[in-house]
């Protein structure tokens, strides 16, 4: 509107008037002037104000004062002041308009009420003292949403203002439901804080789910696992299982699988558990039945029998005469309960790691040459690198080959370099036992092996076994029980704690307890640690316990084991810990302090909680001791590993302190969260950490940049190289100090990690924290103090790898394609050897020798490549002068090598890629993943990684399995991985042929 | 002709017989009706819609309301005068290229200053002042206001009391008379800064008091503070000893304490 007037005086005079109807015209016309003479009328408000109050008015007029007060008070910056008359002018308030003023009322009117509720829901008060006129703007304001179709922003509302009744009806009246749930859940995981409110979300979610006509039964289980409602999945699962449709079998396992990705062991046996057995004959009687399932319980945790409950023995005794559905689904409840116990896909995965495994040797050669022999840190950081880089692959070719150099480790390297073993054979489940045999303390004294290597293994059980330790837990606990040599005690705690991670297990509590009371320094550690392992997350009032005992002894070393023990306790309850973390945190005691940050960091681990990062931030920076202020920075990396891209935002200051401890800690932080990520600022921060003054600031700098880059290729990100080469120079570098010599070792070692095969992930593709990777990682960034605890980042490898199986469960012949050009995500290159360089020095002794025939032989070559002659001609025109004659044919050979990469070059890379089953899928290529359509095999799930399960449609013809063997035999690992190099020796074998002629050396 | 008009204007006619006859009661009431009835024109502020009787209704409303301002300054009501006022300048101000020049603007204008110099807002009065053209502040009205706010700012009372004697329109009497008050008002205010006391025959005077009665009244009303004693007057200075501001030095205390430990965790 073209303004006419220059002042709203004369309007604002008419206010003033007695009779109302000029009031009522004044007050009309302000309201449309208002946004262009606000300044004036702002002098004359409390007339407004006492229009708004006069009782006598009529309500319309009343409330458009109350309009008019309200604008007034927006354009002056008083928002609480506009909002109170807003809502006094009731249906005048238009939140359908479309202007400033509307926007940001209505932004502050929710704000506000989502505010209310939420108070009030805390202090649990049901009488909510909310303005019933808030509340109605807001309801208007949903409604309209809704009506407009605006579904997710009225979720959001709903869910930030906890009105889960219009949440509902959201969701109910949006015309993609399904689209509109899987949002919903993704804003519950990621902005509800508050766990009880997430719980009643997400409970909801599941009843608007089973309303469908076509229910999702895969989200369904996931949010009952949030819930950690087994009933549910368990009945879920059983009415897929009874179904007579081979698919809806085959969705039941996708959700197995899915569930058994988060790694919630506890939950996971109370599912299984549930699952009914199948129903025998009528005539059977009751009892031998459960019986006969408590004997194959007991059989499973037998002590000489490290497998895991099977199930089959039961189901087969009892079905044999069964009718047709129950012996169908007795035969699926097998393979689920596989399934569930984590069996299926652990013994897939380490056929996948296997199979796949392309570390490179030559790394692990260069480090172990250019190590001191007498630097034990060096050597033992070697032998960690090796573990790690062949972190559930069984390969273990490096140690079997360099058993001389293996066997200079003596005392605790000794013990590690036995635990290596568990790393390396991870998830090898079976046979376990059996490979780390020898090294186990044999019954009774008489054992000859000695302490630390007997301690080691029991650790390397816990490793291997680690969150599935059902079938080893009995065993363990004999042996920690049969000696009281505390380097054995230590590590049967460790690996019992792993063993048996957060099952809360009563007498194994007691059992560690015992040696904890022993007050020995080194067993004590380890019992604390371990304590905390199996109470993982479940925020017991052992806690307490453990505090006490933590004040009352005198070894640092037990303190600190109990302080992470005790924060692992109370891993992901948020609110629920602050008690314990402020008594922690207002400790005497430095190291339990340091024990409270942990505790922050595992309480609200991923939460990325506003109120866990301002206590963290003011502990860096306020805590007398060094130690509390670089957990508090490292445990920063631990909150915000859900949203990645902040954590370098919010360190990066931190990493510029004076502090060397501050600095190391905020290079953790970064690598943690920001882990296998490849995440550009996090490289940017820490580029400059892996060249500081402080020895060990750059040791974690190269390992949390080693973290960060994980299974990035040189291609996406060029620094990936230039590391590499970096960790190349400080190894190789004399006068490197030890520390970050370490710590570039072990970064070779993470790097690589798993054979290549592996990342670090701390999120499942559910978005649901992985409680082994979480806790691995934590007691890993202890190893500051005790470097055993390395291993610990195993825990935390998730591998990379699309493994599609049928209904047999086993991995059919089935291609997909990866719609990215191969070298973005491709291994990266085989190291050359050594011998190469000296190769390449030839050329310059030719010269200096027979620069004639040189030339003359270029002629030579060229004509004959013109001709396109045979080899066999050169050679016997080089048969003249056998020396010179034979360095000219491997210059040939290797110009021609090179001419072979040039021409590859010139043709246009393709851009897309035909993977095979089971592939090797990296996070980053995870979005350009395609399934073909003509494919005979359709997932079941549109998964681009991880473990789907494929529907045949063809299933008449016969299936080719790609994969079938398990590496069952240790010895054929070492040729597996010479061929899994072939491609990358295939370069040198050339070489290999003529002799290095030797003659040549002395010109030099 | 529109009925709605048609009918304003009679009611306005009737409204000034009565204005006429100094029935002042008859003549509010007559005003509020017509105030009501002018909110349905829409072609008067703040709309100013073109209608086909756009000039006639702008100058009926025009006259009515300079009909109320001089209807308000007879009942002597101020704030009537000021509402009046503000309601009747759009149409001076906002409506000047659509209407000719009315014959009582100045004279009004004038009026409105000279009520802002009597209720002593002298800044407002400048405002008004500024926003007057050169010829404006050449009609004797106008001026009239300018040279009696000068003599006020000078100090020379007596030429503002006695400008009461050239006022150029009937309608400022009443405000000449209320000035000779603002007048006392600003003499009182500076003789008690001036003086400790005065004896009360110069005080009468200085106060421009024709009789000592008058002068006791008026301190009685006016000044209550001040007291009569051995015949003079002593003006209780309000003697507050401005206390010397205190240094809130446990504040700059806890600052600077705040301060050395904030810098101490400085990462």
């Amino acid at each position: 509107m073209a303004t006419m007037v220059s002042s709203a005086g004369g309007l604002l005079a008419m206010l003033n008037e007695s009779h109302p109807l000029l009031k009522l015209h004044a007050l009309s016309n302000l309201n449309n002037l208002v946004d262009i003479f606000w300044p004036e009328i702002s002098t004359s408000v409390p007339v407004i104000e006492s229009l708004y109050e006069d009782e006598e008015f009529d309500q319309h007029q009343r409330q458009l004062a109350a309009l008019v007060a309200s604008k007034v008070f927006y354009y002056l910056g008083e928002l609480n002041d506009s909002l109170s008359y807003a809502l006094g002018a009731g249906s005048l308030f238009d939140v359908s308009e479309d202007s400033d003023y509307v926007h940001t009322l209505l932004a502050k009117a929710i704000d506000e009420y989502a505010n209310l509720k939420s108070k009030a829901a805390e202090s649990n008060n049901d009488a909510t003292n909310v303005d019933p006129r808030l509340e109605a703007i807001v309801e208007r304001m949903l409604n309209k949403c809704i009506l407009d179709g605006k579904y997710q922003q009225a979720m959001g509302i709903a869910i930030e203002c906890r009105r889960l009744d219009k949440l509902e009806e959201a969701i109910t009246k949006s015309d993609n439901v399904h689209g509109t749930l899987s949002y919903c859940i993704n804003v519950s995981h990621s902005f509800v804080n508050l766990r009880e409110y997430r719980h009643e979300v997400l409970r909801l979610l599941v009843k608007v789910y089973q309303k469908l006509p076509s229910p999702d039964y895969l989200s369904i289980c996931q949010c009952l696992m949030f819930l950690d409602e087994p009933e549910g999945v368990a009945s879920i699962l059983e009415k897929l299982l009874r179904s007579e449709n081979k698919d809806d079998a085959l969705l039941a396992f996708q959700i197995a699988f899915d569930l058994v990705e988060n790694e919630h062991q506890a939950f996971l046996i109370n599912v299984r558990d549930r699952l009914s057995t199948p129903k025998a004959q009528p005539s059977e009687p009751e009892q031998p039945r459960s019986s006969e399932a408590d004997s194959a319980q007991n059989q499973s945790s037998a002590p000489d029998d490290a497998q895991m409950t099977d199930g089959s023995s039961v189901s087969n005794v009892n079905t044999r005469d069964a009718d047709p559905s129950e012996v169908l689904y007795a035969e699926r409840l097998t393979k689920i309960k596989g399934i569930l116990s984590g069996e299926t896909s652990i013994q897939l995965t380490l056929q996948f790691l296997y199979s796949h495994n392309k570390s490179d040797l030559l790394i692990l050669k260069t480090i172990k040459q250019s190590v001191e022999m007498r630097n034990s840190v060096c050597h033992s950081a070697t032998i960690y690198a090796n573990a790690i880089m062949h972190a559930g692959t069984t390969v273990d070719t490096f140690l079997r080959e360099n058993l001389d150099w293996l066997s200079r480790a003596t005392n605790w390297a000794k013990f590690s370099a036995t635990a290596g073993l568990g790393v390396i054979h991870r998830g090898h489940l079976q046979q376990g036992r059996s490979l780390m045999a020898p090294y186990l303390p044999q019954g009774g004294a008489g054992g000859g092996g000695s302490p630390y290597s007997e301690g080691g293994a029991l650790y390397a059980l816990g490793l291997i076994h680690a969150n599935h330790g059902e079938g080893i837990k009995q065993f363990l606990r004999d042996s920690l029980r049969s000696t009281n040599v505390e380097v054995i005690q230590h590590g049967a705690c460790l690996g019992l704690g792993l063993a048996a991670l957060g099952t809360a297990d009563e007498d194994i509590y007691d059992d560690i307890k015992s040696v904890l009371y022993t007050d020995s320094a080194v067993a004590g550690e380890g019992a604390g640690i371990s304590m905390g392992l199996l109470m993982v997350g479940t925020a017991s009032e052992k806690a307490s316990e453990m505090l006490t005992y933590a004040h009352e002894t005198q070894h640092e070393k037990i303190i600190r084991g109990l302080a992470l023990g005790i924060a692992l306790t109370v891993y992901g309850r948020e609110e629920e810990a602050d008690t314990l973390i402020e008594q922690m945190t207002r400790d005497q005691d430095p190291i339990l302090r340091y024990g409270g940050m942990y505790a922050l960091a595992l309480a609200y681990s991923g939460t990325a909680n506003n109120k866990a990062i301002r206590q963290l931030l003011h502990f860096a920076v306020s805590d007398v001791s060094d130690d509390v202020r670089r957990t508090a920075v490292l445990a920063l990396g631990f909150v915000l590993y859900s949203e990645p891209e902040q954590t370098p935002r919010i360190v990066s200051l931190l990493s510029e302190s004076y502090n060397p401890h501050v600095r190391y800690g905020a290079a953790l932080a970064v690598g943690i969260s920001c882990a296998g990520t490849g995440l550009s600022e996090a490289i940017s921060l820490l580029e400059p950490l892996t060249s500081d003054v402080v020895d060990f600031v750059r040791q974690g700098a190269l390992i949390a940049m080693a973290m960060v880059m994980v299974q990035i290729s040189e291609a996406s990100d060029s620094r990936v190289g230039t590391f590499r080469r970096q960790l190349e120079k400080i190894i190789l570098d004399k006068h490197e100090d030890t520390m970050s010599k370490m710590g570039a070792i072990l970064a070779s070692g993470i790097l690589d990690a798993g054979g290549r095969n592996v990342t670090i992930r701390l999120l499942s593709k559910t978005k649901h924290d992985k409680v082994t990777a979480v806790v691995g990682l934590a007691v890993f960034s202890q190893f500051w103090y005790w470097y055993p605890l390395i291993y610990f980042i195993s825990l935390s490898f998730s591998p990379t790898a699309f493994i599609g199986l049928n209904y047999d469960l086993k991995v059919p012949r089935f291609e997909f394609l990866s719609h990215a050009r191969p070298s973005l995500f491709e291994y990266p290159k085989p190291t050359m050897v050594p011998t190469t360089t000296s190769a390449v020095k030839l050329p310059t002794a030719v010269l200096s020798t027979s620069a004639k025939a040189k030339a003359r032989a270029k002629k030579e070559a060229e004509l004959k490549a013109n001709a396109e002659k045979s080899s066999g001609a050169e050679s016997s025109s080089s048969g003249a002068n056998t020396g010179k004659g034979k360095s000219f044919t491997e210059k040939d050979g290797e110009a021609m090598q090179v001419d072979v990469p040039t021409e590859k070059k010139s043709e246009p890379e393709p851009s897309f890629e035909i993977l095979t089953n089971p592939a090797r899928v990296v996070p980053a290529q995870e979005k350009c993943i395609k399934f073909l359509e003509e494919s005979r095999y359709v997932p079941v799930k549109l998964a681009p990684s991880g473990f789907v399960l494929l529907r045949d449609l063809r299933p008449t013809e016969p299936e080719v399995l790609s994969l079938t063997d398990t590496p069952s035999s240790t010895a054929s690992t070492a040729g597996a991985s010479a061929a899994g190099q072939q491609g990358s020796v295939s370069a040198m074998a050339v070489d290999e042929e003529p002799q290095p002629p030797q003659p040549f050396e002395f010109t030099s | 002709m529109d009925p709605k008009l048609t009918e304003v204007s009679q009611l306005f006619e009737r409204f000034k017989a009565a204005f006429i006859r100094k029935d002042f009661n008859t003549c509010e009431n007559f005003l509020s009706q017509l105030k009501v009835l002018l909110t349905g024109f829409r072609s008067l502020p703040p709309l100013f819609e073109d209608t086909p009787n756009a000039v006639h209704e702008l100058t009926l409303a025009r006259d009515i309301y300079e009909h109320a301002v001089v209807l308000s300054v007879k009942v002597e009501d101020q704030d009537a005068f000021e509402r009046d006022f503000f309601q009747l300048k759009p149409y001076y101000t906002d409506a000047r290229n659509r209407l000719p020049q009315s014959p009582q603007e100045y004279p009004i204008l004038g009026l409105n200053l000279l009520r802002l110099l009597v209720q002593n807002r002298i800044a407002e009065f400048h405002t008004e002042l500024e926003l007057l053209s050169s010829t404006a502040l050449e009609n004797p009205c106008i001026k009239h206001a300018v040279e009696l706010e000068q003599s006020f700012m000078e100090g020379a009372y007596n030429r503002v009391l006695s400008a009461r004697q050239t006022v150029p329109h009937e309608t400022y009497v009443y405000f000449m008379d209320l000035l000779a008050k603002t007048v006392r008002d600003e003499i009182a205010g500076c003789s008690e800064k001036a003086y400790d006391y005065l004896s009360i025959s110069n005080a009468r005077q200085m106060l421009l008091f024709t009789s000592d009665k008058e002068l006791l009244n008026y301190i009685e009303e006016e000044h209550p503070e001040w007291e009569i004693k051995d015949g003079s007057v002593y003006f209780q200075k309000a003697k507050e000893s401005a206390p010397c501001k205190e240094i809130p030095s446990l504040q700059l205390i806890n600052q600077t304490l705040s301060y050395a430990r904030e810098l101490e965790r400085i990462v």
